[in-house]
């Protein structure tokens, strides 16, 4: 203890104390309502990184990917959500989450900027490859293919996810992937589920809440319906999304690259 | 597994896949109650009675009434809390909240389908003071809310998503909206708040499809137009002149005429620099509803200096009239005075006070009020009123208006304010005597004005009113209780301890899976309620 450590790691630990020095400095008159002052200082996400993995990783988990048993949700896909801006995830930590668990936070506002700056460095978003795809040709499989279920700005199916901005959120290879094996990667809000009810018809739709004695589902006519869980026969959640999966017979690469085109730059 | 996946293959080939979730059409808003599994529009139906045919639940039954499933909003609210009026289409709820959240929930079992929050700016004006909502409007799959820095939004019902978002006005300035938008044929109807800060009210309709402002009805007339005459000649007043209409209007379809109420004008107590009566303040207007132009008015409190708004739900009826059936609207009003008039003319059939205000005790022969008191000879009713925009209840076959009256006593002392946009500007400061408030629940005869019975409650309350064809009439108050009434003798029959004060809101009540629910928003909670399962 009392022997000088080697140079090397004395610069190691000597780095991140100073780059937070800096930081705490540099974001000292930080106001809660501006733009992340961090945003342009990519040490800033590491710093976040450490107070994530310190603070908020028994919910959501070290790589940030969320606990679905806890409804902690995957934090990468956050800024996919509509609405989302650095200021809103600021408030979000700050204020805490009502109605859920996230509680409210009083680390100092250059921390919470530093998580904001670490969740941003984490998020999964739209990689920098160009989208080559025949726009045209990808508006028309759009609204034969996918609009009766997805919407985009004002027009479009409810069953699945709003896609307006998701080029801008999901790179192309996750969203190549969720066309061809929609299974893959279901989203809270979007599990399918198989009810047998009580007059032995049989209802398919996608979850958005259930308690212990009863179920809220939309169903695949994208219909909101409750269900009373003892007055159902059966349920079954070991189903496949409602997405259909494109097969490259059903959609070939260069159809799915006109979808995405498209969907990049439909406005 | 590849069976479903094949399944749901077909998905997106059938055509008509939203067939059985289209929503509701304008006929079917237009047919009120008919289908007791629906409340689609703020008040039942356009008319503003607030009166179900339901009769499951009736002066025998209510007392075993229970609750059947608590909805909490799971946010913390200043202030006032729920004042919304739930809609419900195909079994699913849809609730606004304070601070612009929303709702869809299932009937059933009060479990929630989704969750809407506004990002609402820091720097809220009327909006900070007052963060309530009123309720959705329903057409199609479509809902529309207004919001505290005074947008208009439209919601896919389905998973709520905006399908557009509109500016009112700019919250900034003082505005703001808090109404339940009303759907017409082909239009959203709604109006603003803001008259505590020197803005200007309007009554605006927008396109349902495409958030397209179709007509602007301002409620203070712009220099040289029919009512200006009533101001000082001077277009900066009356820009700024007040006439909020943030409370929900009626809809006449057979005259195709709106009916809204018009608010204080600004500065609320200090009138001296706008000498006049101050149209179209304080005023009941009839508007075309396809051009927003002004068809009558009659205004209850000319020149006002104490924030009466006129900001109530105009009660639309077909009634006897001396002998002769007359279409009338009904207005029990922030000034202490209960008005039956003819909803086609305009014309003052009826006007009797219905608390013990000293303001006036009668309306002179040229429909005025005959003033005896602006306060200086004791007090007046407080700035909320001897009623407010919490709904009343008109019970056609006993011919009796129940509302929710608040004695009150007041002084106010006028001061002739700063005005800064943004900022209210109350002009002066208002004394209330706490010791003498005290509220009821009133039944008045609407062909004399007359109190047929009232319950007393132990302060001044807000609570609205619903009544069914039961022969009940259900009530809240200020201590958080909701009450069932006998419609014809005022007994109370039932009562529940929400836990909050019930404030704004009404009751309203719906069938599901042959139950009859009565459902209350109170606080941060609403509350279904049904008799007991056999």
């Amino acid at each position: 203890m009392m022997s000088s450590p080697p140079a090397s790691d004395k610069q190691m630990t000597f780095f991140p104390l100073l780059i937070l020095c800096i930081v705490l400095i540099s974001a000292s008159s930080v106001n809660a309502q501006q733009t992340n002052p961090l945003a342009s200082d990519p040490r800033a996400a590491r710093a976040g990184g450490v107070i994530f993995r310190a603070q908020c990783a028994t919910c959501h988990g070290a790589d940030a990917k969320g606990i679905n048993s806890i409804d902690a949700p995957d934090l990468t896909l956050l800024w996919t959500q509509a609405g989302v801006t650095e200021n809103r995830v600021f408030d979000q930590i700050k204020q805490g989450v009502p109605g859920s668990i996230m509680p409210a936070h009083d680390f100092p506002d250059t921390e919470i900027w530093m998580l904001v700056s670490y969740l941003r460095s984490v998020a999964v978003a739209g990689s920098t490859l160009a989208f080559t795809g025949n726009r045209e040709n990808g508006r028309t499989l759009f609204v034969n293919n996918c609009s009766e279920c997805h919407r985009l700005g004002n027009s479009g199916g409810s069953l699945g996810p709003n896609l307006s901005n998701i080029t801008s959120t999901r790179s192309q290879a996750a969203l190549r992937n969720a066309v061809r094996e929609p299974s893959d990667s279901l989203r809270n809000g979007y599990k399918p589920i198989s009810l047998r009810t009580s007059d032995n018809s049989n209802v398919l739709g996608i979850i958005k809440s259930e308690d212990a004695f009863s179920i809220q589902i939309m169903d695949n006519k994208q219909r909101l319906r409750g269900f009373v869980k003892s007055e159902l026969i059966s349920s079954r959640r070991d189903i496949a999304s409602l997405m259909p999966e494109f097969s490259a017979q059903q959609l070939s690469d260069a159809q799915l690259d006109d979808i995405l085109s498209f969907l990049n730059q439909w406005r | 597994m590849h069976l479903f996946a094949a399944l749901s293959l077909l998905i997106p080939t059938l055509s008509a896949v939203a067939q059985d979730s289209s929503g509701p059409s304008y006929g079917d808003i237009l047919q009120g109650f008919a289908d007791s599994s629906r409340w689609l529009t703020y008040s039942g139906d356009y008319s503003g009675k607030r009166h179900s045919p339901l009769t499951q639940i009736n002066p025998e039954n209510v007392a075993t009434l229970r609750p059947v499933w608590t909805f909490q909003t799971g946010t913390t609210t200043r202030g006032r809390g729920f004042e919304t009026t739930p809609l419900i289409d195909d079994g699913v709820l849809y609730v606004t909240g304070s601070n612009n959240y929303a709702w869809a929930i299932d009937a059933r079992t009060g479990r929630r389908f989704w969750q809407y929050r506004r990002n609402l700016p820091d720097d809220l004006t009327y909006g900070a003071s007052a963060p309530v909502n009123r309720g959705f409007g329903m057409l199609g799959n479509s809902l529309f809310m207004v919001t505290l820095d005074a947008h208009l939004l439209a919601f896919d019902r389905r998973n709520g998503d905006i399908l557009w978002d509109v500016e009112l006005a700019d919250y900034r300035t003082g505005y703001a909206a808090t109404g339940a938008p009303l759907v017409i044929d082909g239009k959203v109807i709604t109006g603003i708040s803001g008259g505590e800060y020197a803005t200007r009210g309007f009554i605006d309709a927008y396109d349902p499809a495409t958030g397209k402002r179709l007509w602007r009805f301002n409620s203070i007339p712009g220099p040289g137009e029919a009512g200006s005459e009533t101001w000082p000649q001077d277009a900066e007043i009356l820009a700024r002149g007040g006439g909020g209409t943030w409370m929900n209007g009626s809809y006449d379809a057979e005259l195709n005429l709106l009916y809204w109420g018009v608010g204080n004008p600004n500065p609320d107590y200090f009138g001296d620099n706008r000498p006049g009566d101050n149209l179209y303040s304080n005023s009941l207007v009839a508007l075309d509803a396809d051009t927003g132009e002004l068809q009558w008015h009659y205004q209850f409190t000319p020149h006002d200096l104490n924030d009466w708004d006129s900001n109530h739900m105009p009660v639309l009826a077909d009634i006897q009239w001396q002998g002769q059936p007359r279409k009338v609207v009904m207005v029990g009003n922030r000034n202490g005075f209960f008005y039956v008039l003819d909803r086609v003319s305009g014309e003052l059939l009826l006007g009797k006070p219905f608390t013990a205000t000293s303001w006036a005790r009668e309306i002179g022969a040229d429909g005025r009020p005959i003033v005896l008191n602006d306060g200086s000879k004791g007090c007046v009713p407080d700035p909320w009123g001897s009623t407010n925009f919490m709904p009343p209840s008109y019970y056609p076959e006993l011919g009796l208006f129940y509302l929710t009256a608040r004695e009150t006593c007041a002084t106010f002392v006028p001061e002739e304010p700063q005005l800064v946009p943004g900022q209210a500007s109350f002009g002066g400061v208002v004394f209330i005597d706490g010791e003498q408030g005290s509220g009821a629940l009133r039944a008045l005869d609407v062909q004399t004005g007359e109190l047929r019975w009232e319950f007393t409650y132990p302060s001044p309350t807000f609570g609205g009113v619903l009544t069914t064809a039961a022969g009940l009439v259900f009530a809240g108050d200020h201590e958080g209780n909701f009450m069932a009434f006998d419609a014809r003798s005022g007994e109370n029959l039932w009562h529940y301890q929400t836990g909050s004060r019930i404030w704004g809101a009404a009751a309203m009540t719906h069938m599901l899976g042959g139950r009859q629910y009565v459902l209350i928003p109170s606080g941060t909670t609403l509350t279904a309620f049904a008799l007991p399962e056999r």
